[in-house]
C-alpha cells in the first residue's frame, strides 16, 4: 500500500560497525533467530493443525456453548459448542495462503517490472513507473471489497486485489537497486564479454538485489495478513463455517464479557504470526547481505 | 519542475478518465443489466414484466449507445450528482459528502494522535542509534505493526467501555465517541512514523550543520528542536499525506466495529446491499483523492527541496 511507500525499511543501509565484505559471515541479528522459530511453530501449527485438533473444528454442540476452559475443551468452546483450540489449529490458513502467494507474486512482477525498466530506461521506464506512481497510492482495502462486489469472495479475488497494487513497492525498489548495481565494474565487464541483457539480469542483477526485496517482502507480509483478516472480519473474505481466525473473533465479538478469551485467542494467533515475519524481515534487513 | 508537474498532471487526468470508466460500467459488471437492477431496487417482486423493462430503460436513457451514456453520466457526476442511492433513497452525492466529513475526522484525529507520540518516540531513538530507547522504540513499532485493528477494539471496547464504563462502546455523538476508535486507528501510524521519524533523524543529526551548532556550544536538545526537528519533517509529511489518502475507506474494519458512518462504513453497506450508485460514487471519491493527494505531495516535494529538481528526469 502507498502508506509503507515511502519507508525506508528494507531499502535502508545497515549502520552496522562492522563493514559490509564481513557482515555477510556475520552473526544474524537476534530478531532474524527469533522471528524463524516463531514462524516455525506458527508453519507446524498450520501444517499439522488438523490432524493435531482433538475434535472437529466445525462440530458443533449446542449444549456446551460459551463453556470456560476445561480438561476437555483446553480453551473452552464459542457460542455454538465449537471446541476453540481445534479451530484455532486450521483457522489460520486462509489469511496465511492468501498473503503468502500475493507476496510471491509481488516479488515476482515487482522485481521483473523493476528491473526490466531500470535496464531498459526511455519509454518502458517511464511508463512502468507511472504506472507505479499512481497505483501505489491506491488504498488496497477499498480495491480488495470492490473487487469481492463484483467478483464474489474467495482466494482468486483477494490474491487478484492485493497483488494488483502489491507489486508496486517492489518494483520501486528493484528499479532502484538494479540503478545501483548496474553501475558496478562486474556489469560493465558482462556487458565486455557481450553477456546478452536476459543474462545480465538474471545472474547479476537480481541475485544481487534479492536481499532488501525479500527482506521487505518478510516487512509486509503481516501487513498483509492482517488485510485479509480485516475483509474476514466484516464478512467478506472467508465465509462461514470454515474457521479462520479474524472471523473467530467477528463471531465472539457479542459474547466478549461473557467468554473474553474467545477474542483473545485468535487475535494473539495473529498477532505472534505477524510478529514473526515482521521478525524476520527486520533480522533480514539488518544483517545486511547488501552487494 | 514544470515540465514534471505537467507530466505528473497528464498521468492523473488519464487516471481519473480510466477510473471513471471502470465507476460507470460497475453496473454492467454484476447482474449485466443495469434497467434490471433499478427497478429490482424499486420493486420487490423478482419477476419482472419485459414491457416494464423496455419502458424503463427507455426512461432512463439505457437504450443508448454506451458512450453517449457515459458522458451522461460524467456530466451528472461532474456535477456531483450520482444519482439517488438504492437504498436510503437520498442523493449519494450528500450521503457521500456527509461520511467523507466523518472519516476526515477521524483520520486526522488518528494521525495526528500518532505524530504527538512518534515524533519524541523517533527522535529519542536517533539521539543514540542502537541504544536503549532506540531497542525500545523498534521493539515498540515491530509490536503495534503485528496487532490487528480488530483486534485492538473489541479488546478497548471491553475494558473501557463495558468494564471501566469510561467511554461509549460505539456510536458518533460527541468527543467522547471519537477517542477509542482514533486511538485503535493510530497504532499502526503510529509505527510508521517513528520509524521514519527516527531515520530522517539519524540522517539529518549526522549532517555538518548540526556539528556546527553543537560545537558552538548549543544544547543537544535545543540543536534537536531548531535545526533537528525542522530538517526531517518533509518524509514525515509525506506519510502523513499518504496515511490520510488511505484512511479515507481504508479505516473500513474500524468504522464497521464502532458504528462509525464514515467513508469505509458507507461502501462496506453499498456492497452488502447491492447498492450500486453509492458504489460507484465511492469507488470514484477515494480513488481520486488517493491519487489528487498522492500527486501533491509529490508536487510538493520538488517544490520544497530544489535539489531534487534536476535528478528526476527519469
Amino acid at each position: 500500500m502507498a502508506l509503507e511507500a515511502a519507508l525506508p525499511d528494507a531499502a535502508a543501509p545497515s549502520r552496522s560497525p562492522v563493514s559490509p565484505r564481513h557482515s555477510r559471515f556475520s552473526r544474524p541479528h537476534w530478531t532474524l533467530v527469533a522471528g524463524a522459530l516463531l514462524l516455525l511453530l506458527v508453519a507446524l501449527a498450520l501444517c499439522l493443525g488438523p490432524t493435531l485438533a482433538p475434535y472437529d473444528p466445525t462440530a458443533q454442540a449446542l449444549i456446551r456453548r460459551l463453556k470456560p476452559p476445561s480438561e476437555a475443551h483446553w480453551l473452552g468452546t464459542d457460542h455454538l459448542g465449537r471446541d476453540v483450540l481445534s479451530r484455532l489449529l486450521v483457522g489460520g490458513h486462509f489469511a496465511v495462503v492468501i498473503a503468502a502467494v500475493t507476496l510471491t507474486l509481488s516479488v515476482v512482477f515487482g522485481t521483473l517490472i523493476g528491473v526490466i525498466s531500470a535496464r531498459k530506461g526511455g519509454l518502458v521506464d517511464e511508463v512502468a513507473m507511472r504506472a507505479v506512481d499512481l497505483l501505489i497510492s491506491f488504498p488496497e482495502v477499498v480495491v480488495a471489497i470492490f473487487l469481492v462486489a463484483l467478483l464474489g469472495p474467495g482466494y482468486g479475488t483477494l490474491i487478484l486485489a492485493l497483488t494488483i497494487v502489491g507489486w508496486t513497492p517492489f518494483a520501486r525498489l528493484a528499479r532502484g537497486l538494479a540503478i545501483e548495481i548496474n553501475a558496478k565494474p562486474y556489469i560493465r565487464a558482462a556487458e565486455i564479454l557481450g553477456c546478452s541483457r536476459r543474462f545480465i539480469i538474471l545472474r547479476h542483477i537480481i541475485p544481487n538485489a534479492i536481499g532488501p526485496i525479500s527482506a521487505m517482502a518478510f516487512l509486509r507480509f503481516g501487513h498483509k495478513m492482517i488485510t485479509v483478516g480485516g475483509l474476514s472480519y466484516i464478512g467478506l473474505g472467508i465465509q462461514p463455517p470454515h474457521a479462520d481466525w479474524a472471523a473467530m473473533m467477528a463471531e465472539a465479538q457479542p459474547y466478549i464479557e461473557r467468554a473474553p478469551l474467545l477474542v483473545v485467542c485468535p487475535g494473539l494467533a495473529i498477532f505472534l504470526t505477524a510478529l514473526s515475519v515482521t521478525w524476520i524481515g527486520q533480522g533480514l534487513s539488518q544483517t545486511g547481505d547488501k552487494p | 519542475m514544470w515540465h514534471f508537474a505537467l507530466r505528473r498532471g497528464t498521468v492523473l487526468l488519464l487516471t481519473l478518465f480510466v477510473v471513471s470508466v471502470v465507476a460507470f460500467l460497475i453496473p454492467y459488471i454484476g447482474e449485466g443489466d443495469p434497467a434490471l437492477l433499478v427497478l429490482r431496487a424499486r420493486i420487490a417482486d423478482p419477476n419482472v414484466d419485459p414491457a416494464t423493462l423496455e419502458a424503463m430503460r427507455r426512461q432512463l436513457g439505457l437504450d443508448r449507445p454506451l458512450a453517449i451514456q457515459y458522458l451522461a453520466w460524467l456530466g451528472d457526476a461532474l456535477r456531483g450528482d450520482f444519482g439517488l442511492s438504492f437504498i436510503r433513497r437520498a442523493p449519494v452525492g450528500d450521503m457521500l459528502g456527509g461520511a467523507l466529513l466523518v472519516s476526515i475526522t477521524l483520520a486526522l484525529s488518528a494521525l495526528l494522535l500518532a505524530l504527538l507520540v512518534s515524533a519524541p518516540l523517533g527522535t529519542l531513538a536517533a539521539m543514540r542509534p542502537g541504544g536503549r530507547a532506540d531497542t525500545a522504540a523498534t521493539l515498540l513499532t515491530q509490536t503495534l505493526i503485528a496487532i490487528p485493528e480488530y483486534w485492538m477494539a473489541p479488546m478497548g471496547i471491553l475494558i473501557f467501555a463495558l468494564w471501566l464504563g469510561w467511554l461509549p462502546s460505539a456510536g458518533w455523538d460527541g468527543p467522547a465517541s471519537l477517542v477509542l476508535p482514533a486511538l485503535v486507528l493510530a497504532l499502526r501510524p503510529l509505527a510508521y512514523f517513528t520509524r521514519i521519524i527516527r531515520a530522517a533523524m539519524i540522517d539529518v543529526l549526522d549532517a555538518p550543520y548540526i556539528t556546527a551548532a553543537r560545537s558552538r556550544g548549543l544544547g543537544m536538545t535545543q540543536t534537536v528542536m531548531r535545526h533537528g526537528l525542522r530538517n526531517g519533517a518533509m518524509p514525515v509529511i509525506t506519510l502523513f499525506a499518504l496515511w490520510l489518502a488511505g484512511l479515507l475507506g481504508g479505516s473500513v474494519v474500524v468504522e464497521v466495529i464502532f458504528a462509525i458512518p464514515g467513508m469505509g462504513r458507507l461502501i462496506y453497506e453499498a456492497v452488502i446491499n447491492k447498492d450500486i450508485p453509492v458504489l460507484q460514487a465511492g469507488f470514484v471519491a477515494i480513488v481520486a483523492l488517493a491519487v489528487v493527494i498522492n500527486t501533491l505531495v509529490d508536487l510538493a516535494y520538488l517544490a520544497i527541496n530544489p535539489a531534487l529538481r534536476h535528478s528526476h528526469g527519469a
